[in-house]
C-alpha cells in the first residue's frame, strides 16, 4: 500500500504539491492522471525518495522508500527514458543495478529476455530507440521482481507498437498480482489500462474513483427532438424524468435512458425526430475537472494578492 | 509483439526485501560502483591520459638529464632536481582524480543517478561506496605511477650526483612513492566531492584542473613569501611535504597531513551534504 499524506512541495515560489493525500491499494492498476505540471512526477519522485517534500510524507508499506534496504526487491520504478549511461551496454547497466541489490547476473539475462532486449543486451544504450530505452527501464524495474511498480508517463513519445507493448505489459504486471501506479496526462490511455484513477490538478487531488464510477457519475442526458415536444415533456416528467426544454425546442432528458424515452413516445404515438444519448467522454470529464482546478487556483491567487 | 513472456521469478512477488546488514549493503554498493567504473570507456580514457602525461613527464626528465651532462660543473650545481613528483605526478593526479569525479558526475549527466538512487536510496551509503572506489583507484594508481616513474628516473639518473639526483640511495625514494599514492587518493576524493557538489563533469574537471595545474602557475607569480605559503598547501606539493623529504615548502609532515584532511573535509563534506539534501533526478 502506498500512502501519501498531506504532501506539499515548493520549488522556490512555485507550489508544485498542495497538501496532496491519497492511497494506492495493493493489487490494482492505479492511474495517476493530471495535465502537465500537475505534480505527478514530483509526487512519484517524493514517494521514491528522489525529491524531499517541503512537508507531509509518503510511505510504501508504512516505510519511507529511503529506509528500505535493497528496495529493488519490493519496488520497481521507471521515471525517465534517459536514465542509463549511453556508453554502457544494456546488460552492464542492469548488472550494475542488480549487483547493488544482491541480484545475480542470471536474473539480468532473464529480464532482458522478458522485455525483448536479449538480442541487443551487449549493445550500448546510446544507440537505443526511445521504445528500447523504455523497455530497458521496465527491465530495470523488474530486476528484483517487486510487488509494487511505479511508472511515470510510460507511453510518452512511443509509437503505436510501443504503446501496445506497454499496455499489454501493464496488464501482465497487474495479472501477476502486482500493485501498479502509473502516471499519464492522457485520460484515454488510462481508460484502457487502469482500474482506479487519481486525478490531480495544480498539485491537489481532484478525484479518486474507479473508471466505472467516473463514467457513471458523468453520464449526462438524452437529447430528444419531436414535433410534439410539449406532450412528450409532460409524459416524461410524469414518468420521473427531469426535462429541460432548450431554445430551439429540443428537449434534454435526464434520469431516463434513450430506449425508455423511445418506448414512452411510441406508446403515446408521438413522433421522434432525434434521440441522442449524450454522455461526457472520460476526456471531457477530466478536462472539466482540471480546468475547474485551474480556475480555483487563479481565483484564490487573485484573492490572496494584496 | 508479446509483453513480458516467461516471467522467471527471482523471489515471490510481494516478498519483503531480504534484510541485510549495513556492511553487506556497503560491500554490494562498492562492487556495483566498481562495475560501473569498469563498464564505461571514459575511465580508460582517463587512465590513458595519465599514461600519456607520465610518458611526457619522463621525456622531460630525460632531456633535463641530457642537458645536465652537457653543463659546466658550476651550472650543474644549480640544476633543478630530476624528481618525478614535480614533472609527472601533478598531471597524473589530475587525470586519475577525474575518474573519482566522473564516478558521480557521469550519473548526473546521463540521468543514471535516478536508477542509481532507486537501487540505493541511502545516499550516504551510495556516496561512501563511490568514495571507496575513488579512494582505491586513487591510491593504487598514485602509488603505481609514482613507483614506475621513480624507477624510470633512477634508471635514467644512474650515478649522477645531487642536486639533479634526489636520492643518494634507492631506499630514500620509498616515502615519496607512498605519499604520492596517499595524495592522489585524497585528490580523487576531493574530485568526487566537487562532482557531488557541482553535478557537472565539466565543472568538476575544471575545478580539479584549477587546483592541481593552474593554481601552481598563479602561485609562481606571487611574491616569494606568498609563493611559498600558497605553494605549500597545493595538492601536488603536499607529496614531498607529507613524505618529509627535501622540499622548499613550509609544512611539517603533520601539517601536510592536516591540510590534506582539510581538503577532504571541505570538498567531500560539502559534496556529501549537498548530495544528501538536494533533490536528485
Amino acid at each position: 500500500m502506498i500512502v501519501v499524506e498531506e504532501l506539499t512541495k515548493r520549488y522556490g515560489p512555485t507550489l508544485a504539491l498542495d497538501r496532496l493525500s491519497f492511497e494506492v491499494r495493493p493489487g490494482v492498476v492505479t492511474g495517476f492522471l493530471g495535465p502537465n505540471g500537475a505534480g505527478k512526477s514530483t509526487t512519484l519522485r517524493i514517494i521514491l525518495g528522489l525529491h524531499h517534500p517541503t512537508s507531509g510524507r509518503a510511505t510504501i508499506d508504512n516505510r519511507r522508500y529511503d529506509r528500505i534496504r535493497r528496495p529493488m526487491h519490493e519496488v520497481g520504478a521507471v521515471l525517465d527514458t534517459d536514465a542509463a549511461h549511453p556508453g554502457r551496454s544494456a546488460f552492464h547497466h542492469l548488472a550494475c543495478l542488480a549487483r547493488s541489490n544482491g541480484i545475480g547476473k542470471a536474473r539480468v539475462g532473464a529480464v532482458l529476455d522478458q522485455v525483448g532486449l536479449a538480442n541487443v543486451a551487449h549493445k550500448r544504450v546510446g544507440g537505443f530507440s526511445l521504445g528500447m530505452r523504455q523497455r530497458l527501464g521496465i527491465a530495470g524495474a523488474l530486476l528484483g521482481d517487486p510487488a509494487v511498480v511505479l511508472l511515470d508517463e510510460p507511453v510518452n513519445g512511443l509509437d503505436a507498437a510501443g504503446i501496445r507493448w506497454i499496455r499489454s505489459t501493464l496488464r501482465s504486471l497487474a495479472a501477476e498480482g502486482r500493485t501498479v501506479l502509473l502516471s499519464s496526462h492522457l485520460m484515454s490511455e488510462m481508460a484502457l489500462t487502469v482500474d482506479h484513477v487519481l486525478v490531480v490538478g495544480q498539485g491537489r487531488l481532484l478525484e479518486s474513483a474507479s473508471v466505472a464510477e467516473i463514467r457513471e457519475r458523468f453520464e449526462r442526458d438524452v437529447l430528444v427532438r419531436s414535433p410534439r415536444a410539449d406532450d412528450l415533456t409532460r409524459i416524461l416528467t410524469g414518468l420521473g424524468a427531469t426535462v429541460t426544454v432548450g431554445p430551439g425546442g429540443e428537449v434534454a432528458v435526464a434520469g431516463m435512458d434513450a430506449s425508455a424515452i423511445g418506448d414512452a413516445a411510441a406508446a403515446a404515438s408521438i413522433a421522434i425526430h432525434e434521440l441522442t444519448p449524450r454522455s461526457a467522454t472520460l476526456e471531457d470529464v477530466y478536462l472539466d475537472m482540471t480546468s475547474k482546478a485551474a480556475e480555483y487556483r487563479a481565483t484564490k491567487e487573485r484573492t490572496e494578492r494584496p | 509483439m508479446t509483453a513480458l513472456q516467461n516471467r522467471p521469478a527471482a523471489v515471490e512477488i510481494g516478498e519483503e526485501a531480504p534484510s541485510v546488514s549495513g556492511m553487506r549493503l556497503f560491500r554490494d554498493v562498492v562492487a556495483s560502483e566498481w562495475m560501473k567504473l569498469r563498464t564505461i570507456r571514459s575511465t580508460y580514457g582517463f587512465v590513458l591520459g595519465a599514461v600519456v602525461v607520465a610518458v611526457f613527464g619522463m621525456l622531460a626528465l630525460f632531456f633535463l638529464i641530457q642537458s645536465f651532462d652537457q653543463a659546466t660543473p658550476a651550472e650543474q650545481a644549480n640544476y633543478e632536481v630530476a624528481e618525478p613528483t614535480v614533472v609527472v605526478m601533478p598531471f597524473v593526479m589530475f587525470f586519475i582524480s577525474c575518474i573519482g569525479g566522473m564516478l558521480i558526475t557521469s550519473e548526473f549527466t546521463s540521468g543514471s543517478i535516478g536508477p542509481g538512487l532507486l537501487a540505493i536510496p541511502q545516499r550516504w551509503i551510495l556516496l561512501a561506496g563511490k568514495g571507496a572506489v575513488a579512494a582505491s583507484v586513487g591510491l593504487v594508481s598514485g602509488f603505481l605511477f609514482s613507483l614506475l616513474a621513480t624507477i624510470g628516473a633512477m634508471a635514467m639518473l644512474g650515478d649522477r650526483p645531487a642536486p639533479l639526483n634526489p636520492w643518494p640511495a634507492w631506499t630514500d625514494a620509498i616515502p615519496i612513492v607512498l605519499t604520492a599514492g596517499v595524495v592522489v587518493l585524497v585528490a580523487s576524493l576531493v574530485a568526487l566531492g566537487f562532482g557531488a557538489l557541482l553535478r557537472s563533469t565539466a565543472g568538476a574537471l575544471l575545478t580539479m584542473g584549477g587546483l592541481i595545474m593552474v593554481a601552481p602557475v598563479f602561485a609562481h607569480f606571487l611574491p616569494t613569501t606568498w609563493q611559498l605559503r600558497v605553494g605549500s598547501v597545493l595538492l601536488p606539493n603536499l607529496i614531498p611535504q607529507l613524505a618529509g623529504v627535501g622540499n622548499p615548502y613550509l609544512l611539517s609532515q603533520v601539517g601536510a597531513a592536516a591540510v590534506l584532511a582539510l581538503y577532504l573535509l571541505l570538498a567531500l563534506g560539502a559534496g556529501a551534504v549537498t548530495f544528501r539534501r538536494r533533490d536528485a533526478a
